[in-house]
């Protein structure tokens, strides 16, 4: 079965849901069949979620099996981590390098781990990881809430997707209230842009 | 979130990607219904919540009941004076809701209703995880069971149909992953609503006395065969595959058959597969012909064998010899939990003898040694939550010696440490009662905590008896001004209803003193030293009392800010007055307290203001104002 999945991480209020529906949203408006799981309710804020995307014509279910995504999406280091059991070799790991500190740790006085260590892990189950400084960029698109649009711009940098970027940008315009959109699409390219200047010096 | 006026487009050819909810919305629209009722539960809210933001425009009515039983009660009525109808809950809810509903049966209705139940297996939301499915059995009310959006829209209408025929109301179940999936939705014609009804007297129909009841159930008992007979013509029962060699089958309906359907082709098995859409009464001449066909026939389905059951029961009928294969007796899929497509292939690897070609075990592995150095994220109170302060206060007058019955809501979250504050939790509203019970026979202080929406929708009564009793609890009212935690819908203590009109505001004191509680106080939570003295005081009542913590939610009080053009500055630490005691971060738990090289900071993006860390430390070290 032809199929592509993309696992998004994150902490509740990071906006993980509104980043899952844009990209359902694309690939309905270029006509593929597409499954777009969510999780709403008691773990809506500060703790740990997942959405997950899966595009192709058999596609019935929303989840995405261990090992099977072929991108994983992680809008916090920690949060990428935990759900690296949807990796494997043909991952491609996009993730924010911007730590939000689990109330876990500063009660056991623990330290969150470093980028380097985080890195050193994922690279076990996959060589293809982009790093985003997604809070630096959502601040100079003017709001720190739109790191979740960052990350869709790196998304889309990364040619993994199944349609044109473009589409991205429109689904953006349809979800995001009127006001937002310039933040939002200044977000976006500052995400894509990213990507795309470290692809030239590699 | 984005515009739900995406639910009232025409039909214009194009799909739209719609959550399983939305898409039982727009099926509300295109079935014509009139009449719409909820209590918010997940994974239900989004029907509810949807309906709200678009039924004026749309010219229907909609409510928030107080509760899912007077929900199915509103809807009755409109049912049986002719307008289509529709209430949505989740599974839970169908629990408070069943005394209506059981004899609801009998009188039937004379416009279509449906009653959405939305099942939770794996409790991502929920207190336990029943298969709603027995309440069609108990019931012998029909049930359609969607596994996808475009079914859950087409089916809200279908039922409308089948319930009109039948004169019945009709159970929509779906589960976590039909309401919470996104899919495309072909839209159909919306059908203007019929708002106004007429009330026919009709005794021997409508008023189940005994000497009407007993003819009623007979008339309910010959409905049924009449929805067998639908059920064995339904599109939504259908034979999906037929397999090659026609030795193996799967039955399978819901979500579970998408796992199912993938985890043959992951499998690379050619077997007959057969899709059950309505799944009470099935259809047990198609499912006999399905028997005769296979030698094995193998059952996927989430939660209780409901259909395992029933089937081998069909079998004895049509062909004793065909092997079922499924959770009774051999458990080939579990009985708890959600399925994946990785459950059902290592159950259907496990019946045909084949391998499960992605080796997960060695994922797992993997995976394990990541897992375990990763420190686990639970939701929490937001920083800034009202209830932080409640239980601080809660926790700083009863200590360890009180006992604290809790009740469903945020605040459920309070049992985490350092609040520590849950003793005992069983279902909306049972604080109250069950902190009278321990109360009455261990002498010791209760403090009930129950939130402001669940309050109003099963405390009262507890309350009551508690008066009536004589029994000697505090009962904490944790007033966040909002059904908080499935989205921050209205209730009766808001003055808010569902079409966004303003109402009537019933306070919980009023009511407290109107069910003659003597001892009632009002306290703002944040305000710790007054709100424990009264706290103190209540305890020392020789009957019942209730002090209301009442503060907005916060992220309701900061979004109102942002309205505002308030701007709300986070408090800090004075480097030269903390000591690094650690006393907030020990007794708060806020996640807006981050620990770095053993100094405490406190994250400017996550602080809310709400000034409780300042209350609490003992050096006057943490500065700054109060958002007001």
């Amino acid at each position: 079965m032809k199929e592509f999945n993309v696992v998004l991480a994150g902490v509740g209020g990071q906006g993980t849901l509104l980043a899952a529906e844009i990209l359902g949203t694309a690939a309905v408006n270029d006509g593929c069949n597409v499954r777009v799981g969510e999780i709403h309710g008691m773990a809506q804020r500060g703790g740990a979620v997942v959405s997950t995307l899966r595009m192709g014509e058999e596609v019935a279910a929303a989840t995405v099996l261990e090992g099977q995504a072929d991108v994983l999406l992680g809008f916090e280091p920690l949060e990428t981590l935990r759900n690296l059991k949807y990796a494997s070799q043909k991952t491609l790991v996009i993730t924010s390098v911007d730590p939000i500190p689990p109330t876990f740790l500063t009660a056991k006085n623990m330290k969150y781990p470093s980028i380097k260590k985080i890195v050193e892990k994922i690279r076990l189950f996959t060589k293809k990881v982009i790093l985003v400084e997604a809070r630096r960029m959502a601040r100079e698109a003017g709001s720190s809430v739109t790191q979740n649009i960052v990350l869709l711009g790196a998304l889309a940098a990364s040619e993994k997707l199944p349609f044109k970027p473009e589409r991205l940008v429109e689904a953006l315009r349809e979800l995001v209230p009127a006001k937002h959109v310039e933040i939002n699409v200044r977000a976006f390219g500052l995400g894509y842009d990213s990507v795309k200047k470290s692809e030239k010096r590699n | 979130m984005p515009d739900l006026h995406v639910l009232l487009k025409d039909s214009s050819g194009k799909k739209v990607l719609l959550l399983g909810n939305e898409a039982i919305a727009r099926g509300i629209l295109e079935a014509g219904i009139g009449v719409v009722t909820t209590y918010p539960g997940t994974p239900a809210s989004e029907i509810g919540d949807s309906m709200s933001a678009i039924a004026a425009e749309a010219g229907l009515y909609m409510e928030y009941s107080v509760n899912e039983m007077v929900a199915v009660e509103v809807a009755a009525g409109a049912a049986n004076s002719g307008v289509r109808a529709l209430t949505a809950m989740k599974h839970v809810g169908l629990n408070v809701a069943s005394d209506m509903v059981m004899t609801l049966a009998y009188t039937g209705v004379r416009s279509g209703y449906v009653i959405v139940t939305a099942d939770d297996p794996e409790c991502h939301s929920s207190q336990n995880e029943q298969d709603n499915r027995f309440y069609a059995l108990l019931s012998n009310l029909p049930c359609l069971e969607p596994s996808n959006s475009q079914e859950a829209k087409d089916m809200t209408i279908s039922a409308i149909e089948i319930s009109e025929k039948l004169e019945l109301p009709l159970l929509l179940r779906t589960t976590t992953r039909v309401s919470h999936t996104r899919g495309p939705v072909a839209y159909g014609k919306i059908k203007k609503s019929m708002l106004q009804g007429e009330f026919i007297r009709d005794v021997k129909r409508l008023v189940m006395v005994p000497a009407n009841s007993r003819p009623k159930h007979e008339v309910l008992l010959k409905m049924f065969d009449k929805a067998k007979e639908i059920s064995e013509a339904s599109p939504y029962n259908r034979v999906i595959r037929e397999g090659r060699g026609a030795r193996l089958g799967v039955i399978s309906s819901g979500s579970a058959y998408n796992y199912a359907i993938e985890a043959a082709d992951l499998l690379g098995l050619d077997i007959g597969f057969l899709k059950l859409g309505m799944t009470h009464p099935l259809p047990e001449k198609m499912i006999g012909e399905f028997l005769k066909k296979h030698e094995k026939v193998i059952i996927v389905e989430e939660l209780e064998p409901y259909l395992e059951m029933q089937i081998k029961a069909v079998a004895q009928n049509y062909v004793p010899t065909v092997e079922i294969y499924g959770k009774m007796g051999k458990q080939y899929f579990p009985r708890e939990g959600e399925f994946s497509t990785r459950t059902v292939a290592t159950g259907l690897a496990k019946i045909t003898g084949r391998k499960v070609p992605v080796d997960f075990e060695k994922i797992d592995e993997e995976y394990a040694e990541i897992a375990r150095s990763l420190p686990p994220r639970p939701p929490i109170l937001c920083a800034g939550c009202p209830h932080r302060a409640s239980f601080y206060v809660i926790r700083k007058v009863g200590g360890e010696r009180a006992i604290y019955p809790t009740d469903i809501g945020c605040y459920a979250l309070g049992i985490a440490p350092p609040l520590s504050i849950g003793d005992i939790m069983i279902c909306m509203g049972a604080s109250i009662g069950i902190a009278e019970g321990i109360s009455r026979v261990t002498g010791k202080d209760n403090i009930a905590i129950i939130g402001d929406s669940t309050f109003f929708h099963a405390g009262i009564p507890g309350l009551i008896n508690a008066v009536y009793n004589n029994h000697k609890v505090v009962v904490a009212v944790l007033d966040n001004l909002a059904t908080a935690m499935t989205g921050h819908q209205p209730h009766p203590g808001t003055g808010v209803t569902g079409m966004h009109g303003s109402t009537e505001r019933i306070l919980i004191e009023k009511v407290a003193e109107g069910c003659g509680v003597k001892y009632v106080k009002v306290v703002d939570p944040f305000k710790i030293k007054e709100a424990a003295a009264v706290l103190k005081e209540a305890l020392q009542q020789s009957g019942p009392s209730v002090v209301v913590f009442r503060a907005p939610c916060v992220l309701l009080a900061s979004r109102e800010k942002r309205r505002m053009g308030a701007n709300v500055v986070p408090f800090r630490t004075a480097a030269d007055k903390c000591t690094d005691c650690m006393a907030c971060v020990r007794l708060l738990g806020c996640p807006a307290l981050v620990v770095e090289d053993r100094k405490v900071r406190i994250d400017e993006i996550l602080c809310a203001a709400c000034g409780l860390c300042a209350s609490v430390c003992p050096y006057n070290a943490i500065e700054g104002s109060c958002a007001e």
